[in-house]
């Protein structure tokens, strides 16, 4: 009888546990998916709807021409399959870089490898606007400016403090033992690497990437200092083709940043399946 | 693991590439900010030696002084009250209620959002006149209290801090993929032996992330606060009366004046502050190593 | 498969690596970073004008623009070309304080002998004095711009009002008469670049200091008491002032809430544009351009805000066939034909002296006429100062309207800026 009343006060608490989490759970729901609304109706409206009425209001017509606009007139197509191979190709070269460097700072001790994970931490906290000048000098000397290779060299170096940082996370939890026994199996330096922690930290290698990719995705500074020609410009580019000083045009502005979400988001949902698949396979942690 | 002979080519190798990039990209543009933070210089003219003098003026303005202020609360509030947060959701998730797949997609879609949107959405949230923090508040009657929260200096930097502190799906990604290797076992026996859900997470899940995800995520969210200059600029532009500016927005303004000078100290005081963190946070978190240790050695015993 | 895949994608980057963005060939290329483009008001008929040019000089000369619609993005790129010695072949200039630095350190190229051929004839009537080196020009002054109110006579009707006010004194009555019928009297910013606040200081600073308040800096008394002024318009502007910015003003000046607007002539073509009319009314026809107020005991009489809204600078070539092919191009994009016609198309104006073309709009000829009667000029703050003061300009008008530092104190913070960038 005891046993059974305190099943039930549980139970009680519980209750009052799930509804609690639930109301968190569709707090930030609401919370993240609210600007995407409003970005979405702002985007219908014509600049002096926007301008002159309530932001929270609907438009009275909606206005698609803004998409035709900003795929028509920005030429939006072009600069999303620039941003996207650009993305890509840093992400990849970066990912690569750094879960080598990652490896070699987390499982072997070396003279001076506190000392160099402290320089890679430390390049996660340098200002990258303060940079200007250096940068436009290097892209220029190694001959890179206005090319691809420029941009996805640049965007390749500034991710690799943060990547190294992620990955070596990942990777310092993964228990020596497990090198080890492969080691007195007789596998060598790389085949430690490729069949044991490679695949062990997927997770932080996606995580990684992710980040990266999503840098790459939203940077407009240098994608403008480094590039000149229309051919090679970024969507981040595009998105500001309507703003001017004096006479911005909003919605238009809007739609463009609309149609520079949707594929990040598609990939985002199609890659999500890919990482769980990762992580799933991964270590286990105790 | 120790360094074998056979290692030793084979890891240089390995990290050559990133050292390279680090080198060209990082160290020696660092090298040129420290000794342009020496120099009194606008792009164009003979660069002249001025000794500290850079340094000197940015402490003796109260515009730099409130930065770094705003960037050390920021920094605390993005590890301490952020993480925390994310780390919340991420437990709940990955408990794997109905939905659990869609909601952590959405939790990221700020990440993917550019920062030009959440900004406006946010200034028009913020708006004193068609706001719509303002329309709530005298909806529920608290009237009196509607203001133009970006407008007041008591209020922008909390209102610039508070809305962008609820973003936790980045934070909670990372975490969550790091819950998922926590051995199912655990979680069973502990609800054989009667333990809530809360004291699992704070017995079993909160211990295993602390050294990896946890630690990783308290570190980037801090740094990510000192760094924070992007949404600060197109929010508020640092206003009212610089009630709101990050050393990094400040640098910004210093560099449109082609004061080179003073924008590289204060690159150089950022990274310093930033180090100054990163080293207190290790020390934070490596004070309970032992601790996590022995608890996971004696959750092994008890196997 | 996989390995297949991941192949493909290391030579397409290999390939991406080696491909330049594009082939040399022999004519002569002129780089051109612009920012009349996408929305700008000069976009459509600058591009018709490169082409047309390209097209005559086909073969010989192209000039490529560079699209660059983000202003202050376009700044900080040409600062860092010029910095690096990677000035770009011909470039637009805004930060008028700064030409005469960048024409000192020799980075441009000198323009004088062109000029004295016969070309400056075609330039307004001392057009260079304020901005020539040793007697030389390194920066044409193209684009000018004048900042005179326009004001809603609907909404002066509304309030009883038949005429805008003479003098401040009379300002202040009627944005008093304004504020008792629910309308804002004009449009304040501090947030974003403080621009509408910067416009309006300006005014008031050439109303009470008069032709040669910039000739001791910031010392001129005008300073501090025009920020009083400044700091009393607040009362009158919109809810939420401080933290608006150029959009808000725009928003509340096309609502018809705003009695007042204050911008440079570029705005023009926006009170035409049907998406701005209500009712199938233009904005433009309930419109009227109005003269600076006059200030109690002082100088500013006769006098008009202006500036020079951009340069056009050319880098220093070694080549003298580059360097003829890039004059060629200066002179096409100043003729005068061309400009008249610039103009006509964005109702900009310029320092070129054209013919208007008859089909100017009523408010843009209005305009020109309040430029030409004017007794004298002085630039916008913005202008006559360092940048460091227009980075610092919000900053101050917010504490300044806060309360957080009186007038001198607001003062002081723009001087003390001057000062750190000294």
């Amino acid at each position: 009888m005891t046993a059974s009343r305190v099943h039930g006060a549980l139970r009680g608490k519980e209750l009052i546990l799930a509804i609690l989490r639930w109301i968190l759970i569709i707090f930030f729901a609401a919370y993240t998916l609210f600007p995407l609304i409003w970005l979405f109706i702002s985007s219908l409206k014509t600049n002096f709807e926007f301008l002159s009425g309530s932001p929270f209001a609907l438009p009275a017509v909606p206005q698609w021409i803004n998409y035709t606009n900003a795929l028509s007139v920005a030429g939006l197509g072009r600069m999303l399959l620039n941003s996207l191979f650009v993305g890509l190709c840093a992400t990849v070269f970066n990912v690569i870089v750094a879960s080598m460097g990652a490896y070699c700072i987390s499982r072997f001790r070396f003279n001076g490898r506190e000392r160099i994970f402290t320089l890679f931490t430390a390049g996660i906290l340098v200002p990258l606007n303060a940079l200007m000048v250096p940068y436009f000098v290097i892209i220029n000397k190694l001959g890179l400016y206005n090319t691809y290779g420029g941009m996805i060299l640049l965007y390749c170096a500034i991710g690799i403090p943060m990547s190294t940082f992620l990955i070596r996370g990942l990777m310092d939890s993964i228990p020596m033992e497990l090198e080890e026994a492969a080691y007195i199996d007789g596998c060598g330096f790389y085949g430690r690497f490729f069949h044991i922690i490679l695949p062990l930290s997927r997770t932080g290698i996606v995580t990684a990437a992710t980040f990266e990719f999503l840098t790459c995705w939203n940077e407009f500074v240098f994608a403008n200092l480094i590039v000149s020609s229309e051919k090679l410009r970024t969507i981040q580019v595009g998105i500001r083709y309507f703003t001017n000083q004096f006479s911005t045009d909003y919605v238009s502005m809007y739609a463009a940043i609309m149609i520079s979400i949707i594929p990040s988001i598609i990939g985002y949902v199609l890659f999500q399946e890919q990482i769980i698949a990762g992580m799933t396979s991964g270590a286990v942690k105790g | 693991m120790k360094l074998e002979r056979s290692d030793r080519a084979p890891l240089w190798a390995f990290m050559t590439p990133a050292l390279v990039l680090m080198l060209v990209f990082f160290v020696i543009p660092v090298i040129y900010v420290i000794v342009v933070s020496f120099l009194k210089w606008n792009g164009i003219n003979t660069p002249a030696f001025v000794n500290f003098k850079n340094f000197m003026l940015l402490f003796r303005d109260r515009a730099f002084k409130r930065s770094v202020i705003n960037n050390v609360i920021w920094a605390l509030v993005a590890g301490f009250i952020q993480v925390p947060l994310a780390m919340l959701m991420a437990i709940i998730l990955s408990r794997k209620p109905k939905g659990w797949k869609f909601f952590r997609t959405v939790y990221f879609f700020p990440q993917v959002i550019s920062g030009i949107a959440l900004a406006t959405l946010w200034r028009a949230i913020y708006r004193a006149d068609t706001g719509l923090l303002n329309a709530l508040l005298n909806s529920v009657g608290l009237g009196h209290l509607a203001k133009d929260w970006l407008g007041t200096i008591e209020t922008a930097f909390p209102a610039v801090l508070i809305y962008w502190v609820f973003y936790v799906g980045y934070y909670m990604v990372i975490m969550m993929a790091d819950i998922t290797t926590i051995d199912e076992s655990y979680y069973e026996a502990a609800t054989i032996d009667g333990a809530s859900d809360f004291q699992q997470a704070i017995y079993i899940t909160i211990p295993l992330i602390k050294k990896t995800s946890l630690l990783t995520c308290v570190t980037l969210a801090s740094v990510m606060g000192l760094r924070q200059f992007e949404q600060v600029y197109m929010l508020t532009n640092g206003g009212p009366a610089n009630s709101t500016s990050t050393i990094v927005l400040y640098m910004y303004k210093k560099l449109q004046d082609a004061n080179y000078g003073m924008a590289s100290a204060s690159a150089v005081i950022l990274i310093i502050v930033g180090v100054i963190f990163i080293v207190c946070i290790r020390k934070i978190f490596e004070g309970r190593n032992e601790e996590a240790a022995a608890a996971k050695k004696a959750r092994r015993a008890l196997q | 498969m996989k390995k297949l895949l991941s192949l493909l994608l290391v030579m397409i980057m290999i390939v991406a690596l080696a491909v330049p963005a594009y082939a040399a060939n022999d004519e002569i290329i002129i780089n051109f970073p612009s920012v009349w483009v996408g929305t700008d008001s000069k976009a459509p008929y600058m591009a018709q004008l490169i082409e047309n040019f390209n097209a005559e000089n086909a073969g010989s000369i192209k000039v490529v623009v560079e699209e660059q619609s983000d202003y202050q993005a376009a700044r900080d790129k040409l600062r860092t070309t010029i910095t690096t010695g990677a000035t770009p072949d011909l470039c637009i200039m805004d930060t008028t304080y700064d030409i005469k630095g960048y024409s000192e350190a020799g980075k441009f190229m000198d323009l004088t002998p062109y000029l004295e051929e016969g070309w400056g004839k075609d330039f307004a009537d001392g057009a260079f004095d304020a901005w020539s080196v040793d007697g030389k020009v390194y920066a044409l002054p193209f684009e000018s711009a004048i900042f005179t109110p326009i004001y809603n006579t609907k909404i002066f009707a509304d309030i009883g009002w038949d005429h805008f006010p003479a003098t401040y004194d009379e300002f202040f009555q009627f944005c008093e008469d304004a504020k008792a019928k629910g309308y804002n009297a004009m449009g304040q910013m501090a947030g974003e670049n403080a621009w509408s606040s910067m416009l309006w200081y300006s005014l008031i600073v050439e109303a009470i200091g008069g032709k040669d308040v910039y000739a001791n800096g910031l010392q001129d008394p005008a300073f501090v008491q025009a920020a009083e002024v400044l700091k009393a318009m607040y009362d009158y502007t919109f809810e939420g002032a401080i933290s608006a910015g150029a959009g808000d003003v725009n928003g509340h000046w096309l609502a018809r809430d705003t009695a007042i607007y204050l911008n440079g002539p570029w705005w023009v073509a926006n009170l035409y544009k049907e998406d701005n009319a209500v009712d199938g009314v233009l904005l433009a026809d309930d419109c009227e351009v109005a003269l600076n107020p006059t200030y109690e005991g002082g100088k500013g009489e006769g006098g008009l805000v202006t500036t020079v809204q951009a340069f056009l600078a050319a880098a220093k070539q070694d080549d003298p066939a580059k360097e003829a092919a890039v004059v060629k191009f200066l002179k096409y994009l100043t003729d005068p034909q061309h400009v008249s016609e610039l103009a006509l198309s964005s109702g900009a104006m310029f320092f070129v002296k054209y013919e208007p073309s008859p089909d100017t709009n009523l408010i843009s000829q209005k305009l020109t006429e309040v430029a030409n009667n004017a007794e004298f000029t002085i630039l916008h703050v913005n202008g006559a100062f360092p940048t460091a003061v227009s980075t610092e300009f919000p900053a101050a008008v917010s504490a300044l309207v806060l309360g957080e530092v009186d007038a001198q104190g607001f003062v002081d913070q723009l001087q003390l800026a001057i000062d750190m960038a000294e």
